[in-house]
Formats: C-alpha cells, structure tokens, sequence
C-alpha cells in the first residue's frame, strides 16, 4: 500500500494526542513512539493535524518520480476543485488550466467539469430509488473509510455513485485517445489533491472499479510554480471550470449542485462521527442525502491546501457567484446516453459488504474482552500505549499487546 | 440457524426515578452495537427496552429489564412487582395514558409505550396481574 502520512520518530515524545484523536482507533504507542497500523489508517490526516510536535507530515513521496520520470508518458492533470480557492482575490481563475499545461502536463480536465456530470446522476438516483435513506455521498474517501471499519452496517447507505476525480479520469483518457490516437497503457493521470485519503482512493480504491487516475500530487507541492505562471502576462489562454462543480470543494456543495432540498452537509470528523451514529440509530431516514467531509469545512480543509479553510471557502463562494458561468463542459450532452449506460454506478466488491455476523462467536469475543476489561482501572490513561482500556483489552485479546502493559496494574503488581 | 441461548444482560429498573429512566435501553443498545448486530435491528429494539424501561419507572413498583441474545433472535422481557394493567386493550390503544400529570410534566406518558412496543416486536406476550407485569418482546435476526 502506498503510504502519505510521513512519521518522523525523532520528533515524537509519545503524548498521546494522536492516538486518542484517532478516529479509527489505528494509533499506538510502541516503546514510546506512535506507530499506525496502515491497515487500520484512513489517511484522514487528524493526527496530522494534532500533533504538537509535527512529527507527522502528508506526503505523496513518490509524486514528483511519477511525473519527471515518465517522459514518453502523456500526462493528463485534473486539478482539485478545491485549486479555485487558493489563489488571492481578483486572480483570474480562467488562466488556472493553461497555467497547468505549463508545469509539464499535456492536457487538463477539471474535476468540477465531472462534477457537474456526478450531480445529475446523484440526483436522479436519489429521486428514483427511494427505499434505502439517507443515501451517504462517497466523494470523501476518509469518510468513506471510517464508515468501513467504524460503521459497516452503514455501507448499505453509500450512494455508490462514481466521485468526480473517477469520471474526470474515464472522459480525460477518452478524450486523449481519440484526439490524439494514443493507447490507454501510454497515458498517465494524475490528480492535483487536496488530501491524502484521496492517494488511497487511487491505490486501494473501495468499490468493484479499477481506479481510472494513476498518481495523486499534493496541491501544496506545485502551488508555487502553478501561481507564478497563473499570473505571467504572456498567459492569455482562457478556460472556465464549472462555477458549480467547484463548490464541491465547500461543504454543502454536492447538495446544492444536485438541486437537493432534504439533505445534511456535515463536515469535521467529530461532527461526522455524530452524524453517521444517528444515522445508525435510524434517526436520520426521513432525510435524502448525507454529504459527510472529513475534514473542515469540506475538501478545502484538507492537509494539501495552502489557506485557511474558511477563506477558501470564501473565494470558491465568490468566484462562483460573481463570475458569469462560460464554462463549456465538453461531456454534459453525453450525460443522457452516460447514465442509461450505467457509466456512473459502480458497487461493492463481496469483502466490503456488511457481513451477517456470526452473533456466537460475537458473543464469545466480547465476553473475552470484557474479562480483561473489568480487570483493568478504566482510567482510559493511554499509558499502555492505546486510546483506552477497551482497546487495551481488544488488543490483549488479539494478541496484539500483554495485559501488564497497563502501567496502574504493573504498579500495583 | 437455531434458537440457542447465547447471553443475558439484566437490569435493575427503580420505580419513579425519572434521572436514570433510558439508561438501561442505552445500555442494551451498547451492547447490541458491539456485538455488531445491524441498526435496523438495533433501532426496534432501542425503541421497545426504552418504552418498557420508562414504563417500569412510571407505572410500576420497580422491576427489571432483560436482554436475551439467541443465536436468530433477541428477547425483550421486563418484569415488574405490579400493580398491574387493568385494562389491556385500551393500554395498547395510541393515546390512552393512565400516567399522572405530574409525570407528563417530565414528557412521558403520551400513551404511546404500549402501541410502539407492538408496532416494533417480531411477538409480544403481555400477562400481568395486581402482583406484576411481565411483557416479552421477540425480535427475529
């Protein structure tokens, strides 16, 4: 699996903050330093974002390999929707493509063109197929990911609708193919990211599809030579992204893109945590949509972007609203004849659907663990080195830790 | 799949004591939850250990709640020390409460325990008597 969380060890002191933030439960302490279980990990970035020390970094180390060392390659990008909110106010944001071209890429497709797609087939789904409530939005691979292994009897609610970074990729190649004659093997797509997870939406993709873009890049790491050629004189070349679809880079933007009325845009993982429980508890049936982003504010809080979430958000909203919309999007007439197709859906592949337990054995192990529990002091100190006594008792369990990791119990002893 | 009896999980419900009323029932859930059983599942039977447990602590003298894992079902059972129901059939009409003002004061007794109970449960069996109440809710996996 390819990693893009970087731990630097010299730099942790064990605190402890990481593991406890960690939604997944996928951090532990090993003789004092933190350590993810990759398996485990969702690329959410939290512990990026917590840790006092920046012992953790986001990384797609390979990215720049990728893309320097594949000269006979055609190299598609598709930048972020969330790109639009990075530059200062009064960039014209038109320029923003052929400013691409000019790092090194030879054709650009914007994900807000395919969003703009992945709305209608949201909608329509959700207008057609009303047994199964709240359909949850599968753009946020964190998200995604944490209802996996946090809340599997909720990936019956996954809407399973192509994101659009997928279907940027699928019209990209098609496109390439036919302009220029070329081979699928001899292209190479790349996704200008915002985040991490999305590194592991391309390598280890949840869903029966072969991902359709090869390698992600950090926004952050071209940022820099993106804005001086966005502003160069002689950059005169002009087009549009969707002034829609990039509101997908803003919480709530998938919603009102899609025409939704009934829908609830959370974003922050605390906040989606809360969300997918009511969800759990039935609570939520009554509404259509969940849009659920890991991170503030939707995609423009990721760790790859260079300002402030809420001004990102700001711009986005800005340019969206106060630009006259001259976005040509090459594929929205083919949308029709896409969807009867079934080009937008995809499903699970048969491991990643909610198994129907086995309740004896799920009995079995919990009263197992709840042995170990009772025995231990419930002070959810982490100085074992996991977030609570409960996952102590998990892991002693599993075999993963001994029980006298628990410092209270080896004081005592 | 057979009906084996896996685990119980009990709990001790105190009579007019409107601070704790639902702790048992998210207790219950917990549990479900950890064992992994699905939300659908878990919502019913949330709904039925609440409306029972808030019962107990509204109408009767005290009593407990039961969980009953089986290997294709769980069991609901609530049993209390009386009074009783006296009239049944208009207990299990929407609306019909018995409860004290004082109680509806605290948002409870809407006439509404009884009827979602049912409306909920796979089976139900009510007998009660002036010495007691038992109510036993299946709910078929």
């Amino acid at each position: 699996m390819n990693f893009s969380i970087m731990f630097d060890k010299d730099k942790c002191r064990g605190c402890t903050n990481c593991m406890k933030r960690c939604p997944t439960q996928a951090i532990r302490l090993i003789e004092g330093k933190a350590f993810i279980n990759t398996a485990k990990c969702i690329h959410c970035g939290e512990c990026i974002k917590i840790c006092p020390y920046n012992a953790y970094s986001p990384e797609s180390i390979e990215w720049y390999n990728q893309m320097h060392d594949t000269p006979k390659k055609f190299k598609i990008a598709i930048p972020t929707t969330s790109l639009y909110g990075q530059f200062p106010r009064g960039t014209d944001i038109c320029k923003v493509q052929n400013a691409i071209l000019k790092l090194g890429f030879d054709f650009v497709y914007d994900a807000s063109w395919a969003a703009d797609l992945v709305a209608k087939a949201i909608k329509l789904k959700i207008d057609k197929e009303k047994t199964m409530r709240p359909y949850i939005s599968t753009y946020c691979p964190a998200a995604v990911r944490l209802i996996k292994y946090r809340y599997p009897s909720l990936m019956d609610n996954l809407i399973l609708i192509r994101e659009p970074m997928e279907i940027a990729g699928i019209l990209a190649r098609e496109r390439v193919r036919k302009k220029f004659g070329l081979k699928d093997e001899d292209i190479k797509v790349f996704y200008i990211s915002p985040c991490p997870a999305k590194l592991l939406a391309v390598t280890n993709p949840i869903g029966d599809y072969k991902p359709s873009v090869d390698w992600v890049i950090p926004l952050n790491k071209i940022y820099g030579d993106l804005y001086r050629e966005v502003i160069r004189e002689d950059n005169i070349t002009c087009s549009y992204p969707s002034l829609l679809g990039m509101k997908w880079a803003v919480a709530g933007g998938q919603s009102e893109h899609a025409e939704l009325n009934n829908y609830i845009a959370v974003h922050g993982m605390e906040n989606i945590i809360e969300i997918l429980e009511e969800i759990e508890n039935g609570k939520l049936s009554d509404i259509d949509f969940v849009e659920a982003s890991a991170c503030v504010n939707g995609c423009v809080g990721g760790t790859f972007n260079v300002v402030n979430p809420f001004i990102a958000s700001s711009s986005i909203n800005y340019i969206s609203n106060s630009l006259p919309d001259e976005c040509l999007n090459p594929d929205i007439d083919r949308f029709d004849e896409m969807y009867k197709t079934g080009f937008f859906n995809y499903k699970l592949k048969e491991e990643e659907k909610f198994d129907k337990l086995n309740l004896k054995e799920a009995v079995e192990r919990n009263e197992k663990i709840r042995e170990i529990l009772d025995k231990l002091p419930g002070l959810d100190c982490g100085s074992c080195g996991a977030p609570t006594c409960l996952a102590h008792a998990e892991d002693v369990y599993n075999n993963e830790s001994e029980f006298y990791d628990c410092v209270v119990l080896r004081a005592k002893k | 799949m057979t009906d084996k009896f896996l685990k119980r999980y009990s709990y001790n419900i105190t009579a007019n004591d409107f601070m704790s009323a639902g702790k048992s029932a998210s207790a219950i859930k917990s549990n479900l939850k950890s064992l992994g059983i699905d939300s659908n599942t878990i919502r019913k039977i949330s709904i039925i250990s609440y409306e029972t447990e808030i019962n107990i602590v509204i109408h009767s003298y005290g009593g407990k709640l039961h969980c009953d894992i089986y290997e294709n079902k769980i069991v609901i059972i609530s049993e209390d020390t009386g009074p009783g129901i006296t009239d049944l059939d208009m207990a299990m009409t929407e609306g019909y409460s018995t409860a004290t003002d004082s109680v509806r004061e605290l948002g409870f007794g809407a006439g509404m325990g009884l009827p979602n109970i049912k409306k909920y449960s796979d089976q139900l069996e009510i007998n009660t008597s002036s010495t007691g109440t038992t109510i036993i809710a299946t709910i078929y996996l």
